[in-house]
């Protein structure tokens, strides 16, 4: 077993300085996240830019944010078994991994928005199963045994290769509905909220799984492309094509989903529904949003991967990838912030703000909202987290595969 | 008969066409729930032109101005009213239902309370509320004077869910309990005793006889955002309504 390890050619790219470098910078990154953690905590959420009208935050995005990501691994894992996709099977390990990664970080992201996070085993204890917060929970756990589950499977050296491939189709098959429903039940959180008209739509679950798939491709997208870059990692053609192919396809059906809430609020032109779209819409308070999720987000990533010249050139691809995860981050800005900043009942003075200052007033008419440098510590901390996972489990597939291959 | 009257139904009407927009109720809630700097569990809203009652959520447009007490029109067809807001104690309470740990709880009298030692402080429920009557410990709570006032004890209810404390603990969220340890031993709500024009009116509504059911069954009486369906057990009677005197 162990020589097989050493035989020269076989062992994994050194990881050399710059992989010091990178596994250093987020090391630092993620003792800063957790010290802005730890300065939280002794001060409470009043070091955060959250208040009573805009209640959820960064931390709300984030984490909406990292569940989507985490779309990408089924997709590779499944579009190879199940849609029988052969040019995504070379990057089915790698999407699983990340998959796992992402929802353990997304899952964490809940942590700090906790009040009372030493009270989080309350949920096990007494859960409310009205509540979609619990059924969210449970998926989450659910899906993440069942990525690691799958990543176990792919990497058993004791398994037999025909047992191994019948067992991962059936895991295939199971993977693809938790999927779904992961996504689907994380909308559900927001998209049944009678108080918020700018969430209560049922377009709100098939956003999310598009997004989620668009977001997840990327993700996948662009550690391909690192893997590439720095680990000498060699995929088809058709795999960067058929990436390229999905992040489009998916760019398309979710601007369709967004534009069709649009017209369906403006024909309708309900106020309280007005309310929120105005304030994303150009001239709104909120307006960059707007440009980042169809322009920045949108346009320009479709433009760059339908055309055929742009999309097999890796520079655009992860420029493509990266634009897209920001039209996505936007889109979960948009929903959270647009659904809060104009209270139902909109009335002066507004909602009390829970905070006190002396000489300003503690009603806020209109929400406002600007994320504090310790929000901001602790999402760069998880994502460091995040990136770092990857880069660790990313390495142990490859000398786990690496070994295999020369039995 | 006996046996309707077991339980109790607690609910409250408020006649806008009584309230003077003073805040007496307001101060005085803060001050017998020794509610922090920053916190309001009631507030009193300047209402829009024929929005009175918020009769339909549809229905809510910006107002004409984000101060309180402008009035609307122009002089001399000008028009005030005041929406006094607190918890609404729905009967399908949103809040409840999206409380992931049970914290927020309704009782058989249909008071909804938030137990202060089981909330984990994810504030789904302020997300979820239509009438943004929730507040949030944010951080270390700041009291206006340092000597106790209002009730300044821990108050549970018979089944030992601590639902009122003095000293509010970081990272909960906390409201209106119809001033739960004055009714629980037949006081009125605070606000009810200090309004000083006679505007609220509360009592048990499984009670017939009750001023409070009367009021509710003579008519007129309505719900705030009565669309969606939440079933508040607070009734606003409009300034301008059918009487039957």
């Amino acid at each position: 077993m162990a020589t097989r390890v050493e035989t020269p050619g076989l062992r994994p790219v050194a990881f050399g300085r710059t992989g010091r470098i990178w596994l250093s910078l987020l090391g630092i990154l993620v003792l800063w996240g957790l010290g802005a953690w730890i300065y939280q905590l002794t001060q409470g959420l009043v070091a955060t830019g959250m208040r009573d009208v805009v209640s959820w935050g960064l931390y709300i995005f984030s984490f909406a944010f990292f569940v989507g990501l985490s779309a990408g691994g089924l997709i590779m894992a499944s579009g190879a078994e199940v849609f029988g996709v052969k040019s995504l099977r070379p990057l089915a390990s790698v999407g699983v991994l990340t998959a796992a990664a992402c929802v353990l970080v997304a899952a964490m992201t809940i942590i700090p928005d906790l009040g009372k996070a030493q009270r989080l085993y309350e949920i096990f204890r007494y859960p409310n199963w009205s509540s979609p917060l619990v059924w969210d929970i449970v998926i989450i756990i659910v899906y993440f045994a069942f990525a690691v589950t799958d990543l176990a499977v792919m990497h058993r050296r004791r398994m037999a290769a025909p047992r191994r491939r019948r067992t991962l189709r059936v895991l295939a098959y199971v993977g693809l509905p938790a999927a779904v429903l992961l996504h689907s039940i994380t909308a559900w959180i927001f998209g049944l909220q009678i108080s918020r008209p700018w969430w209560n739509t049922a377009l709100l679950a098939p956003l999310f799984v598009t997004s989620a798939i668009l977001s997840g491709t990327a993700l996948i997208a662009l550690v391909a492309l690192v893997a590439n870059r720095f680990d000498r990692l060699e995929l088809p053609r058709e795999t960067w094509t058929a990436l390229a192919g999905l992040m489009a396809t998916a760019i398309a059906v979710d601007l369709f989903l967004v534009g069709s809430d649009y017209v369906t609020i403006l024909w309708g032109n309900v106020p309280r529904e007005r309310a929120a779209l105005d304030i994303v819409l150009p001239g709104g308070s909120w307006q960059w949003l707007f440009w980042v999720e169809w322009v920045v987000g949108g346009l320009v990533p479709f433009v760059l991967l339908v055309t055929p010249r742009f999309r097999i050139r890796p520079a655009l691809l992860a420029l493509s990838s990266v634009l897209v995860m920001v039209g996505v981050y936007a889109f979960r800005i948009e929903l959270v912030v647009g659904g809060m900043v104009k209270p139902l009942l909109h009335l002066p003075p507004g909602n009390a703000v829970g905070t006190y200052r002396l000489g300003q007033t503690s009603f806020q008419f209109d929400g406002i909202y600007h994320p504090t440098w310790v929000e901001y510590g602790i999402v760069t901390g998880l994502t460091a987290f995040l990136a770092l996972l990857i880069t660790v489990g990313y390495r142990w597939l490859r000398s786990v595969e690496r070994a295999g291959a020369g039995a | 008969m006996a046996a309707e009257t077991l339980t109790k139904r607690w609910g409250m009407v408020i006649d806008q066409d009584r309230c003077i927009g003073c805040w007496t109720c307001a101060v005085g809630c803060k001050e017998i729930n020794n509610e922090p700097l920053g916190f309001w569990w009631n507030r009193i809203l300047t209402a829009a032109p024929g929005e009175t009652t918020g009769e339909s959520s549809a229905a809510v447009a910006d107002p004409a101005s984000d101060s309180i007490d402008v009035p609307h029109g122009t002089f001399p067809e000008v028009d005030l009213a005041y929406l006094p807001v607190a918890c609404q104690h729905c009967e399908d309470a949103p809040c409840v239902k999206v409380c992931p740990v049970g914290a927020t709880f309704r009782r058989d009298d249909g008071t909804v309370l938030v137990d202060y030692e089981r909330c984990i402080g994810c504030r789904y429920c302020i997300a979820a509320c239509p009438y943004g009557i929730r507040v949030f410990n944010w951080g270390d709570a700041k009291q206006p004077v340092d000597f106790t006032v209002g009730y300044g004890r821990d108050y549970r209810t018979a089944d030992g869910r601590l639902v009122f404390t003095p000293d509010r603990p970081r990272g909960v969220v906390e409201k209106c309990t119809f001033c739960v340890e004055r009714i629980d031993s037949g006081e009125q709500p605070f606000c009810v005793e200090v309004c000083p024009v006679g505007a609220r009116v509360f009592g048990d509504l499984n009670d017939p006889e009750s001023e409070v059911a009367q009021l509710v069954d003579d008519g007129g009486a309505t719900q705030l955002l009565p669309d969606l369906g939440t079933d508040p057990r607070v009734f606003y009677l409009p300034v301008q309504r059918e009487r039957n005197v």
